[in-house]
């Protein structure tokens, strides 16, 4: 593990410094930041390098979050209970789920798929609902609780979100691929639609999170 | 080009403040408070970086242009491209489907390397291009919003569930998927913040 060593020593000489400070997202440029209330009504900090919007936090950054939140957790009951795909075949049509798909590949002896595509479609969606939920509550009820494990949460989903798109993407390239009409073809299916929708709703609650929120009136540092 | 020793950086996940020492090449710096990365000790040059990102362009063609998968049935053979795998989802009446399949695996893509381009070219010739912020904070979004990696699985596990229906095969575009994978994490990993250095 170099990595983690060269980590470790960049670390070691970084120095903390205390102060109303401001960080430009868009250029890292660092500027001093302006107390709230001496702000004048309407106006707008911008850095002096890029002239990207400074802001101590994001605008109305807990309810995006949660409209998002409760939007994906409504929609995530029609995206499994719909089928996402149906298939026709010479003799029958039918029509597959997102959990029937996985069992089909399970059944089908592909395990390995089969838990990708489980963690993808199903554990992703759901970790994602629940990880921004339990974020978004903790900033007002639980501020002080497990500061450091909940940044890393935060992380973690950021990291993982884009995944949940996979069955889409199948979908959409499976419907594309098996067009022999009568003979077998492949149609997408409402229960996509709500899948895709809730796959957006979470990238953009996750979006709309700022991390900075779990650190207010924190441990300065260390 | 180094950042000046004094320099100060502000963690973007929890505004710690600290002031700034230059890494070595392959170092990564993380807060000491809430552990994110704060900068990296770059190994590549720009002149490298922009290499990677011709590259890149030349693969998406074969991407926008060639089949993914191509799958035969009886004698009938249908060969897919991602354009046209969106239209015909579009066809379908899955706008939503069509449109986010179209920006996270098509358009995304496209303009995280046609923007990194325009950026970089003059850069590397020792100018800035006009309209360098604007570029530099529309490169921010729509990194967020490439999902190209994700799409190279999504082919592969098509790939493997069409293959128990009828005779199926990758494509160029596979191909080239899996290589723009590659190319665009290490594109990733050289981040932005460093083209400010260059800027009067």
């Amino acid at each position: 593990m170099t990595a983690a060593s060269t980590a470790e020593g960049a670390r070691q000489g970084l120095t903390p410094i205390d102060g109303p400070l401001l960080g430009c997202e868009s250029c890292g440029m660092v500027s001093r930041g302006v107390p709230e209330d001496r702000l004048p009504e309407g106006a707008v900090l911008r850095c002096a390098r890029c002239h990207h919007k400074l802001h101590h936090e994001k605008p109305f950054s807990l309810q995006r979050t949660w409209s998002c939140v409760i939007a994906a957790a409504i929609l995530y009951i029609p995206a499994n209970a719909l089928p996402v795909m149906s298939t026709t075949s010479a003799f029958d049509t039918s029509t597959h789920t997102l959990l029937g798909g996985i069992h089909d590949l399970w059944v089908d002896g592909a395990w390995g798929l089969a838990v990708i595509v489980f963690v993808a479609s199903i554990a992703v969606p759901v970790l994602k609902i629940a990880a921004l939920a339990l974020l978004a509550w903790s900033v007002r009820r639980a501020p002080d609780w497990r500061r450091l494990e909940r940044a890393r949460l935060f992380r973690l989903i950021e990291v993982v979100g884009h995944w949940s798109m996979l069955d889409v993407y199948v979908v959409v390239l499976l419907a594309a691929c098996v067009r022999f009409g009568s003979l077998a073809s492949a149609h997408p299916e409402p229960g996509l639609l709500a899948f895709a929708a809730v796959v957006v709703l979470t990238l953009l609650a996750a979006h709309s999170f700022d991390p900075r929120m779990i650190w207010r009136d924190g441990p300065k540092h260390g | 080009m180094t950042r000046a020793a004094d320099s100060l950086v502000v963690c973007e996940r929890c505004d710690q403040a600290y002031r700034w020492i230059p890494l070595e090449a392959g170092a990564v710096a993380r807060c000491t408070r809430c552990e994110a990365v704060l900068g990296r000790g770059h190994r590549i040059g720009i002149e490298t970086v922009l290499a990677l990102t011709v590259t890149a362009l030349v693969l998406f063609f074969v991407v926008l242009f060639s089949h993914v998968i191509s799958i035969r049935l009886g004698g009938t053979t249908v060969e897919s491209t991602i354009p046209g795998a969106v239209m015909a989802s579009w066809d379908e009446g899955d706008w939503l489907v069509a449109v986010a399949t179209a920006v996270t695996a098509l358009i995304a893509p496209a303009m995280y390397i046609l923007l990194r381009l325009y950026v970089l070219v003059p850069i590397a010739a020792g100018r800035i291009p006009f309209g360098f912020g604007p570029c530099v904070r529309a490169l921010h979004q729509v990194s967020r919003w490439n999902m190209l990696e994700v799409m190279t699985v999504g082919g592969l596990l098509s790939l493997v569930r069409l293959a128990a229906l009828a005779e199926a095969a990758p494509g160029p575009a596979m191909f080239a998927l899996g290589g723009l994978t590659i190319l665009l994490a290490a594109i990733e990993a050289a981040g932005l913040r460093h083209l400010w250095w260059y800027v009067p």
